[in-house]
This record gives C-alpha cells, structure tokens and sequence, in this order.
C-alpha cells in the first residue's frame, strides 16, 4: 500500500466555509483521518474532512489541485 | 442520572475498594503505556506516525492524571501515587510490563491493549459514581482516534511483507494471553455491576473485547491467538499474576526521577 497523500479540510464554526489547512501523505483514509486530526490539532473544530488529493480535478491550473509540493510529510504544504 | 453517587463515604466499603482498586489499575496502565509509546514519538516510520504518536503518548498521560486526581476521593494521596512507588507496586496491565522493543510491538500495543483498557473504560461510561463517570467522556473521545491508529497500523503491517506480518502475529500471540487475563475471572465485578458501578462482570468485558478485535484482527490478515485462561494466582487488587510490576526504567521515567534530581540541584536556598 503506497503512501499517497490527502488534502485536509476544516471549519471552526458552523457558519465557517470549509477552508483547505494543509496534507498528510498515508497508506489509507482510515489513518489519514487520525494523522489530520493529530497533526491540525490547534483548533477545537468544528468540522475536519480529508479526501484524496487525486479527487481533486484542476480547473484553471495545469499544476495538481493544491498545488501540493511534495516534501517533508505533515507540513503545511499549500504554495 | 438517578442514583447518583458523589462521594465515596456513600458507598460500602466493599464498593469502595473494588472501585479503588480498579480506578488504579486503570491510571496506572494509561501511564505506563503513554511513557511506553514516548519511546517512539521519533522512532515511528513516518513523520505524521510520530505526531500521532506523540499526541496518543499525551492524551495517556492525561487521561492518567486525571484518573490518579480522582483516588483522593479514596484516600489516597495522587502525589505519592504519581512519584513515589516502587514498580512491584504498580498495578498496569501485565501485557506492558516489557518495554515496545519493535514498531510492531508498538503496534500491537496501540491496537489491542489499548483498546482492551478502552473496553474497561466504556464499562464506566454509565457508573453511578458521578465524578468517574464526568471523567470518562472525555477519555473515550480521545481513544476513538487511538483505536482507528492502531487498527490501521496492524491492517498495514498484516498486508506488508512478509517478516512484519510474522513480527506483528508473534507480537500479538505474545500479548493476547496477559491482556484477556486482565479481565479477570468470568464473575469478576459481579458486585460492582448489579450496585451500578460497572456496566459488565470480567467475562462480559472479555466477550466483547474479543468480538471487537477479532475482525481487526482478522481485517488485517493475521491469526486471533488462542489461550487458555488460569486465574490460579491472579490478584484481583492489582489484576495480575506476577508482582514484578513493570520495566524499572519506565518506571523512574513515570515517576519523573530525573526532574527530580535536577529540582533538587536548583532549589537551593539562595544565600
């Protein structure tokens, strides 16, 4: 099972849209949710999602979505 | 809830202990394993495994102070629990006892002795004796992601190669025993159950910590042990057969010795 690496959405509030805090690279969506929820952890939020960066589809950059750098895993990674 | 219990002066003195007693085990074990865990915070394969980690070692931590606090009630004093006994008086979970020498020990750890104490918790999550049961929620919140870690952790290392699936099963058969005898003998808080203290008597918790981790387990590809349960021995004070208590040294780390010594190098009277 190949690492790959999934973007984390979160809002503090229930009125808050769902902001894009950063990634975490995991095997599977079951450690990535407990590796988002334990890296992002400086908020009590409200919300917390994450989902395969490969779900994304680009829309007006020929860059991935996010245009995620890979590097150090678990550090905040939006350019 | 009806029948709330506040204070300890209000239940037998059979209750009292029984309660005491488990409350102990419970405190000392999250503390034992959480300094158990530390010992990977920079040791586990990928970094976001060692924030995990870091954070799960943490909230053990916690949740231990928060259970130690808890035995003034009874008596006790936290602080001399907390810093000042020797390890044959620990009453952890016998399954800690070793240090977590490879990844997949610690995962085994995480996957299923954890989750064996998070069963025992969860009996305590309606108890009468409210400042346990306001204790409780809290814990149990926080041991969600702690189980979802470990369940992963073992389902990773069963699909891998095949020496960590071997590593990881004998890890498991090395554990599987100590952690079912921990739940003591089938009638084991049959009292404590029917006066409303606990929601299920030793062979109950058993039941279903078994009917929780044998689809982990299986999930993962690997083999649930199978063990033959002998309570000749057993103390129900401490829930364990042997008085060795845990590794010395995890010991001294729990117990903080070394800030210790150095609070005691600078706290000189300045002259």
């Amino acid at each position: 099972m190949a690492d790959q690496i999934y973007v984390v959405l979160v809002r503090k509030n229930r009125e808050d849209p769902l902001r894009h805090i950063g990634s975490v690279h995991a095997s599977d969506p079951e450690l990535a949710k407990v590796y988002a929820w334990k890296t992002y952890d400086e908020e009590r939020w409200f919300e917390m999602a994450v989902a395969p960066r490969d779900a994304f589809y680009p829309v007006n950059r020929e860059e991935a979505p996010f245009d995620i750098v890979r590097r150090s895993a678990g550090s905040p990674e939006v350019a | 809830m009806t029948n709330d219990v506040r204070s300890t002066a209000d239940f037998s003195s059979e209750s009292q202990r029984a309660l005491h007693d488990l409350i102990l085990s419970l405190a000392d074990s999250k503390r034992i394993i959480g300094i158990l865990y530390a010992d990977w915070v920079l040791g586990a394969p990928e970094l976001e495994a060692n924030i995990a980690t870091s954070s799960i070692s943490q909230d053990e931590w916690g949740h231990s102070r928060l259970l130690y606090a808890l035995l003034k009630d009874f008596g006790e004093d936290p602080e001399k629990l907390e810093h000042e006994r020797e390890p044959s008086e620990y009453r952890n979970i016998e399954a800690l006892d070793q240090r977590l020498a490879t990844w997949p020990q610690f995962v085994v750890a995480n996957a299923i002795i954890d989750s064996a104490l998070t069963v025992q918790l969860e009996a305590l999550a309606g108890t009468r004796y409210a400042p346990l049961r306001q204790r409780v929620q809290k814990q149990l919140e926080e041991e969600r992601f702690h189980e979802a870690h470990g369940a992963a952790w073992l389902r990773r290392l069963g699909n891998s190669s095949n020496a960590a699936r071997s590593a990881t099963q004998e890890a498991l058969d090395a554990r599987w025993s100590e952690v079912l005898h921990w739940f003591g003998p089938d009638d084991f808080g049959a009292a404590e159950k029917s006066d409303g203290l606990s929601d299920g008597t030793g062979g109950e918790l058993r039941a279903r910590f078994v009917e929780r981790m044998t689809p982990v387990i299986q999930g993962a590809g690997l083999e649930v042990p199978s063990a033959e349960l002998d309570f000749s021995g057993w103390d129900p004070a401490s829930r364990r057969s042997n008085r060795t208590g845990p590794d010395p040294e995890a010991v001294a780390r729990a117990r903080g010795d070394r800030n210790r010594a150095f609070f005691v190098e600078t706290a000189e009277p300045e002259k």
